[in-house]
């Protein structure tokens, strides 16, 4: 894939030191730029080195940033990491109270209200969400702060201010993201179990005599769980590759924007680097979805013998 | 459920005493809104025009550029230099260095450091954004500046610089900032563009490096050892990153932000409604263009061009979009340098029905009555490029193409990425594109205009005009003065004429700011320059 | 009441309702035509000039609005989908397809009209502008042009003033933004007095260009369902040409395939879409070309899957003993089984494509830099967010029933068609 995106970007227009050609500067230097991105060489060469970089974890130096690609994702992907990780527990529980609010009546009032409110909110574009949520929190109720990650005086600031401040700034943004993916777990949750309610095993155990509220806590909620990890473990890695529009929305410093930027900008190391940095976090939380879902089965197994 | 609920009381316990903790003090502090992070703070790598700027706070240089309004161009007045001698035919400068400039280490500024930096700046290894802007040093051959031939220190304070001879060299010749070299001297120089943020905290300017929170903020503080420390002016001053404009507004508003540039003209009423914002403008010296490709059959006749011009309604875009705070063009002179600028030249008047006329006069005309004029089978009609994100440009991109139709030329528009649209300029094949130009404030026409494409990279029209030719050689050679000027004039006078463009209109700078900030200039060098002069009312 | 309602006497009063409002450009359509039909034996050379595509909307939405009421009635038991009472998935397809099909009798005035910004930028819904307009002469080029300034609408038009107040005495004097102007009479008086001076309305208001919302809301609805329709369309051709050969041939050829779609799953889509609009260009083919493709990794997975499960069905094992040919097989016996679940896939795709392209468009890298579409809207809307609401609200809401209209028909379809999920 990456030595697709390789290929994509060599045989495209747009030439990066351009960007070094301006009236303050001397046409000289941009001439030595140019050289010095490699770019004169035939593609052939420029193919091989880059491979070989790949291999020993290389990217080679940004243009824009004039650093090493490693260095510059290095400060974007701890954001990405942390506010993806925040608003995917985010997603997960409330979905997962709300689903359990949802059943203990089923096709009742509540559960009615929430499948409607999930549809409409499914259906409602994120930078839609985002600009009304601006409108309101920070234009009209001046109430939170509409972009950036820490105020301008968060230096000054102790420690517990310091993240109070963070966590003010982050509340729209985490909002923004995680209302879509809260209505998706939800729908998909709360018809799993169903589905596992409805299933004859459920009506043996209440056979038994076992109460509604065991039954629901032991056989039903694992059951209807595990499916949901594998989905789970995607919107993670969708999550991990930068949530564009809630970034730019939000002016914050993520993965999605520092990749749109470095492919506005022709800057190609920057690019193949941050494509490869977030292929590789979508295959790790793939990964860690199945493990996950091993472990869970094999508890499922062991609950049911026992 | 109970886990739920422990998250809650957390969550409000770190929301809940954030709300009534009280704000710091923010006196002498004074924050300054920036739209990106800076890329390096370091002089050799400052490469746009804000990191320029906050560069300059840092560095010093032997002279330093003031912008003055008398006279409607830059002077240059002494800074890490007390004074300076030009010998008897201007080849040499004696320079005297002050002795009370320190490095933030201890070390003093010496003339070592100044011939350090010109050896850094020019080594082609370095890549500096000085590199190849030597000419009227003596180099060697790979346009490194040679030292020997060209620096002489008697003492430590004093300079001695040769230049090339007739080379006409200037004190702008000498105003690159000055590094370190106990510093810098350590580094191996083709790694010097990847030295990790941070090594700029060695620095000799009114303010120095306090802390850099890369894509947040800049933290600078008043350097109370320099000379142009003063007690009362400012003593910290932060840039800080906000990407989305519409948040600076909001922050400038809250009292987040304290200063910020570009403020779009349709915020200019609101923001002056409140009490404590207030606002000035600066007159610009970068104006927008549509440009013609010269050697297109459509655009290839001055008198189309010139009745392109006549059909576009460029006073509605000043009005609406720049709420008039601007100036439509008539030439690549700004107003600002009041004398080169020719003031006999009046704008274009936009009037549709003459541009008809004049189109009609070259043979423009709507024959087969499909709306569209043609000639000789040609039908007029083209695609007009601009730069996508720029609110301004597709304002104008959206005005000028439903002007143009409306005398029979099609246009269609269509935005391009920037890096697309600059290479797709460079390599002349687009047919119109919008753009536009900031003029160095040292003046030099030539690149824009010459017919020698290779000496004129910024031509990008492909303008030629013989009698443009001469008049532009002769303004190089030529020394500040009357004879200059008259030459300027002339030039403005052949360009209005020709229209090898349609100059647009030049566009202010709007700069809003707190009204507790005092002792603000602003000038074309740009809003933060001398800032270590504002203060801060209490 | 909802089964009383049913969707032929929806889409028949909707259809109605147009003809009321809009009577006058539809005869001046027809008369057009005919104007037209004429030039082109009376003049070639003229006439074939004159064909553009904006005329020829004109006459199709003209011809179109008298014939489909006409089939509909005669046709009265053909049509299974209308004769079911209104839901509101079925409302938003009509009023989508009507918008479509109808844009240029619906809307106002062009969605790139514009004119005297002072006046008429950022105006609030259901506001009013004065309007001065003087029909010009044009004897000389014969009824057909100046009937054709009437119907089409253009992006231009040197006849219409806005103003702030307008007084007519010996002169016609209007004020703009506290500057007076005045016509001389001979310019707004027609020698025949054919000039008006009337009140444009601006049902939603208007942008900041003074362009009416309602306009470009209309036609961003075509551009949107344009590169939905496409879009699937391609991924459809993709995803089930791909499909059906994994599955059929099976072996190397399979598992490559598949290991490639994975490796395109397993990649952030949005970011090779974002590159190759950002490096090629974004016009609305290329957006078309790169939203389809961009989708035919899920399809590709669910007919590739399918087909490697008939395979082994008894009844497709006999039916191939049986010496059924290749082209049978694909059609008569793949087909059915997989037509269910690529549909659903297909209309939930289409929902994708279209929140993908007004994402693009807010973005900037959309369709949205040539023609109004929602996401550009939006995004434009966005520095007006503060004084100018309605910018941001109406296509706000114009995707939000769009997507959710997809959702709930796939939701739907899967579980009608769905034996597992009874309800």
């Amino acid at each position: 894939m990456v030595c697709f995106i390789f290929i994509l970007l060599r045989i495209s227009p747009g030439d990066p030191s351009l960007k070094f050609v301006s009236p303050e500067l001397s046409p000289a230097l941009a001439q030595k730029i140019k050289e010095s991105f490699g770019l004169d060489k035939p593609i052939f060469t420029q193919f091989v080195q880059f491979i070989s970089n790949i291999f020993s974890g290389n990217f080679g130096v940004s243009y824009d940033f004039r650093k090493p690609v490693v260095q510059v994702i290095k400060n974007y992907l701890l954001f990405t990491v942390t506010f993806s990780l925040i608003s995917f527990i985010i997603q997960l529980t409330v979905s997962y109270f709300l689903a359990l609010l949802s059943i203990k009546k089923m096709n009742g009032f509540i559960d009615r209200l929430l499948g409607r409110t999930s549809l409409v909110l499914y259906a409602i574009p994120s930078f839609v969400i985002g600009v009304f949520l601006i409108l309101i929190f920070s234009e009209k109720l001046k109430l939170l702060p509409a972009s950036g990650l820490m105020s301008a005086d968060a230096e000054s600031l102790s420690g517990g201010a310091k993240l109070a401040d963070y966590v003010l700034h982050l509340i729209l943004p985490v909002i923004t993201l995680s209302l879509g993916g809260i209505a998706v777990f939800y729908k998909y949750l709360r018809d799993n179990l169903d589905d596992v309610f409805n299933k004859p095993f459920v009506l043996n155990l209440y056979a038994y005599g076992l109460s509604k509220k065991e039954i629901t806590k032991k056989h039903v909620i694992p059951g209807a769980v595990s499916p949901l990890i594998s989905i789970a473990g995607v919107e993670l890695g969708v999550l991990f590759s930068g949530a564009l529009i809630t970034e730019v929305i939000f002016g914050l410093p993520g993965m999605g924007r520092l990749t749109v930027n470095a492919i506005l900008s022709c800057d190609y190391p920057l690019v193949i680097g941050c494509t490869f940095i977030s292929g590789i976090l979508i295959i790790i939380s793939n990964f860690l979805a199945d493990l996950l879902k091993a472990k869970l089965d094999k508890r499922l197994v062991s609950g049911i013998l026992n | 459920m109970k886990n739920i609920s422990l998250y809650v009381v957390l969550i409000l316990a770190i929301i809940f005493p954030s709300c009534v903790s009280n704000k710091p003090e923010k006196n002498d502090r004074i924050v300054v809104a920036i739209p990106a992070d800076a890329g390096s703070l370091n002089p050799l790598f400052a490469f746009s025009f804000q990191e320029v700027n906050i560069t300059e706070l840092l560095y010093l240089s032997l002279v330093q550029n003031e912008w003055s309004d008398s006279v409607g161009n830059v002077k240059t007045s002494p800074m890490a230099a007390k004074n300076w001698i030009w010998n008897d035919d201007s080849t040499t400068i004696t320079v005297n260095l002050r002795d009370d400039i320190y490095w933030r280490d201890g070390h003093k500024l010496t003339a070592e450091d100044v011939i350090f930096s010109f050896d850094v700046y020019s080594d082609p290894d370095v890549q500096s954004r000085f590199f190849g802007t030597f000419n009227k040093f003596y180099l060697e051959e790979n346009q490194h500046i040679d030292l020997k031939k060209s620096f002489e220190s008697d003492n430590q304070f004093t300079l001695k610089i040769h230049f090339k001879p007739h080379s006409n060299p200037g004190l702008f010749d000498i105003a690159p900032p000055i590094l370190p070299k106990h510093v810098f001297s350590n580094f191996d120089r083709k790694k010097l563009a990847q030295l990790e943020k941070g090594n700029d905290s060695v620095t000799c300017g009114p303010f120095y490096l306090y802390k850099w929170n890369p894509t947040q903020s800049i933290v600078l503080k008043a350097d109370e050892k320099s000379f142009l420390y003063k007690p009362g002016k400012v003593k910290e001053l932060i840039f800080k990153v906000v990407p989305d404009y519409n948040s600076r507004i909001t922050q400038l508003k809250n009292g987040e932000i304290d200063f910020m540039e570009n403020v779009k003209p349709d915020q200019v009423n609101d923001l002056k409604a409140l009490n404590n914002i207030k606002i000035a403008y600066v007159k610009g010296r970068e104006y927008d263009y549509a440009g013609w490709n010269n050697s297109n059959v459509l655009f290839s006749n001055p008198k189309v061009r010139y009745a392109s011009t006549c059909a576009i309604n460029r006073e509605e875009i000043l009005s609406e979009y720049l709420g008039n705070h601007g100036d439509l063009a008539v030439g690549p002179v700004a107003p600002i340098f009041r004398d080169f600028y020719n003031h006999d030249l009046k704008p274009i008047e936009y009037n549709p029905e003459k541009a008809k006329e004049l189109l009609a006069a070259e043979g423009w005309k709507d024959l087969n009555q499909d709306g569209i004029i043609e000639k000789n089978g040609v039908q007029f009609s083209f695609t007009l490029n601009y730069a996508g994100g720029n609110p301004r440009r597709e304002f104008a991109a959206t005005v000028i193409k439903n002007n143009l139709k409306a005398i029979g030329i099609d246009v269609k528009t269509e935005p391009l990425e920037p890096g697309v649209l600059a290479e797709k300029m460079f390599t002349h094949k687009l047919n119109a594109w919008l753009a536009g130009w900031s003029v160095p404030i040292i003046m030099d026409l030539k690149p824009y205009w010459f017919s020698d494409l290779t000496l004129a990279p910024f031509n990008l029209s492909g303008y030629k005009n013989t009698e443009v030719d001469e008049l532009l050689e002769k303004i190089d050679k030529s020394k500040a003065g009357n004879y200059k000027n008259t030459f300027y004039k002339k030039l403005q006078e052949i360009l209005y004429k020709d229209e090898p463009v349609t100059f647009l209109y030049w566009i202010d700078n709007i700069v809003a700011y707190n009204d507790r900030l005092e002792n603000i200039k602003i000038t074309p060098l740009g809003s933060v320059h001398n800032c270590w002069k504002w203060s801060v009312k209490n | 009441m909802k089964k009383l309602i049913t969707n032929r006497l929806f889409l028949l009063s909707i259809l109605l309702l147009i003809l009321v409002f809009r009577w006058k450009i539809v005869c001046y359509s027809f008369l057009l035509l005919f104007y037209f039909i004429k030039l082109f034996f009376t003049d070639y050379s003229v006439a074939v000039g004159q064909i553009s595509f904006g005329l020829f909307d004109y006459f199709l939405s003209a011809l179109l609005i008298i014939l489909i009421p006409a089939v509909i009635i005669i046709k009265r038991n053909s049509f299974r989908f209308l004769l079911s009472g209104i839901s509101f998935t079925s409302i938003t397809i009509i009023f989508l397809l009507i918008i479509y099909i109808f844009a240029p009798l619906i809307a106002t005035s062009n969605p790139e009209f514009q004119k005297n910004i002072s006046i008429t930028k950022l105006l609030p819904p259901f506001s009013s502008v004065n309007e001065i307009y003087s029909l010009k002469n044009r004897d000389e080029s014969g009824a057909y042009f100046t009937l054709k300034q009437m119907v089409v609408k253009n992006s231009f038009d040197e006849h219409v003033i806005f103003a702030d107040s307008i007084k007519v005495d010996s002169l016609i004097t209007y004020y703009q933004k506290g500057q007076s102007h005045s016509l001389s009479i001979s310019r707004a008086f027609h020698p025949e007095g054919q000039f008006e001076i009337s009140r444009k309305h601006f049902l939603l208001g208007t942008d900041e260009f003074g362009r009416d919302i309602f306009s470009r809301l209309i036609y961003g609805a075509r551009i949107s369902i344009t590169v939905g329709i496409f879009s699937v369309l391609i991924t459809f051709i993709f995803g089930l040409l791909l499909g059906f050969f994994a599955g059929f041939t099976g072996g190397f050829v399979d598992s490559f395939l598949n290991r490639i779609s994975e490796m395109f799953l397993s990649f952030p889509m949005i970011f090779l879409i974002i590159l190759i609009i950002a490096l090629f260009g974004n016009s609305i083919i290329s957006i078309i070309i790169v939203l389809g493709f961009s989708g035919w990794m899920s399809l590709f997975k669910i007919v590739r899957g399918e087909i490697i499960t008939l395979k082994e069905k008894d009844y497709f094992l006999t039916a191939k003993l049986l010496g059924v040919g290749n082209f049978n097989l694909i059609f008569l016996e793949m087909m059915p089984v997989i037509l269910v679940p690529v549909i659903v896939n297909l209309i939930f795709q289409f929902g994708n494509v279209i929140l993908a392209e007004s994402a693009l468009s807010y973005l900037g890298l959309g369709t949205g830099g040539i023609y109004p579409s929602w996401g550009s809207m939006i995004e434009s809307g966005q520095s007006y967010i503060t004084h100018a609401w309605w910018m941001i609200l109406f296509p706000g809401l114009a995707l939000f029933f769009t997507l959710f209209m997809t959702n709930s028909l796939g939701n739907r379809i899967k579980i009608v068609f769905n034996p597992r999920l009874k309800k």
